[in-house]
């Protein structure tokens, strides 16, 4: 499992506001979050959906900085205008943090698995660039991410699977 | 009273370092006509401008937001509104201009007269909050009591539905951004 204080501390250095709908694959992050929120320089906005907010991102975007949207997968279903009517099209600079469920550990859970199937090639079809977190070289792959957010100023992913922000 | 005549009449009020954000369709046409450009006229995203609203008013404390959405964008994205109460950033203002219907797609019928919006406003305890009817006389007063309120406010007024014929923005969407974060780097 990645350092919730690492990667938080990370997040701070690049974005100054983090916005979502949570997963259980975020739990240890989302404590650490709310644990340290008075000392953070990354302001927590607690959103009711996952297009809300890409749309809270989105005018932290137009105001010249930057927003990580965390959701599920399943919010992957929910957010497609979010991103081809606003923030594709406004070309505003965001990271998706989006859980990977329906995989291998998610077979009790059968609610994932089709979203779980089709994730990737959602992501594809929406032209999102994206990459996969892993526990040994996350900060590559975030700095990989956060570089292609910045040069195409647009939406990029990361897909994060079960056991990696969270036991 | 009609919508844009609202609009038209929010432009003494507004200063050069106000935010607006109107939603997609006749609104952000209004807007962008009858207001000073630029600001963040939403072309599509229905159901968002709550949502990009407080996006702005919390990366732009300094600076006065005002959301302005038609009743079906609003009701489309209403979770937002309770989500902008539980922050009640001081400088956020929602305007709601109620035509019970899509106007913008031809007049289509919304269910927005099955809300009693003066109790659900009432509920988020908002410090400011009014639901009336628009009227000429007394437009230049609401708008301004409640743009100048030093609180997080919501304005619901109940407008006649009308359709100016206003040409479509000229800009691009990129061209909205780029105006519009040009003018904020400016003055927040």
């Amino acid at each position: 499992m990645i350092d919730s204080a690492a990667f938080v501390s990370y997040l701070e250095k690049n974005f100054q506001f983090i916005s979502g709908v949570p997963c259980t694959y975020f739990k240890k992050m989302l404590i650490y979050l709310a644990e340290h929120e008075t000392e953070l320089q990354l302001q927590h906005v607690i959103a009711t959906r996952e297009d809300e907010a890409m749309g809270i991102a989105s005018g932290v975007a137009f105001s010249g900085k930057q927003a990580v949207v965390y959701m599920q997968n399943s919010g992957l279903g929910n957010v497609g205008d979010a991103l081809t009517s606003l923030a594709q099209l406004y070309k505003l600079p965001m990271v998706l943090l989006i859980s990977y469920r329906g995989l291998e550990s998610d077979r009790a859970f059968p609610e994932h698995d089709i979203m779980g199937e089709v994730n990737e090639a959602v992501l594809k079809a929406f032209n999102i660039p994206y990459w996969i977190l892993s526990e040994k070289n996350w900060e590559t792959e975030m700095n990989l991410a956060v570089k292609e957010m910045k040069n195409s100023s647009s939406p990029v992913a990361l897909l994060v699977k079960d056991g990696v922000l969270s036991e | 009273m009609k919508g844009f005549k609202v609009i038209t009449a929010m432009k003494d009020s507004i200063s050069e370092k106000d935010i607006i954000v109107s939603s997609n369709g006749n609104i952000s046409r209004e807007v962008y006509h009858h207001l000073p450009q630029p600001q963040v006229y939403l072309r599509g995203s229905m159901g968002l401008p709550v949502a990009v609203g407080l996006g702005l008013a919390l990366a732009n404390p300094n600076n006065r937001v005002i959301v302005v959405t038609g009743d079906g964008n609003f009701l489309m994205g209403m979770g937002s509104t309770v989500t902008t109460s539980f922050y009640k950033p001081k400088n956020l203002k929602i305007l709601i201009l109620d035509n019970k219907s899509y106007f913008t797609t031809g007049g289509q019928q919304t269910v927005s007269p099955a809300l009693n919006y003066s109790k659900f406003i009432d509920a988020l305890n908002c410090e400011y909050n009014n639901s009336k009817e628009a009227s000429e006389d007394q437009i230049k007063e609401d708008l301004s009591r409640f743009l100048n309120s030093n609180t997080f406010a919501i304005l619901h007024l109940v407008i006649e539905a009308s359709k100016e014929n206003l040409e479509n923005i000229p800009w691009h969407p990129e061209k909205i951004s780029k105006e519009f974060t040009g003018k904020i780097s400016k003055s927040s």
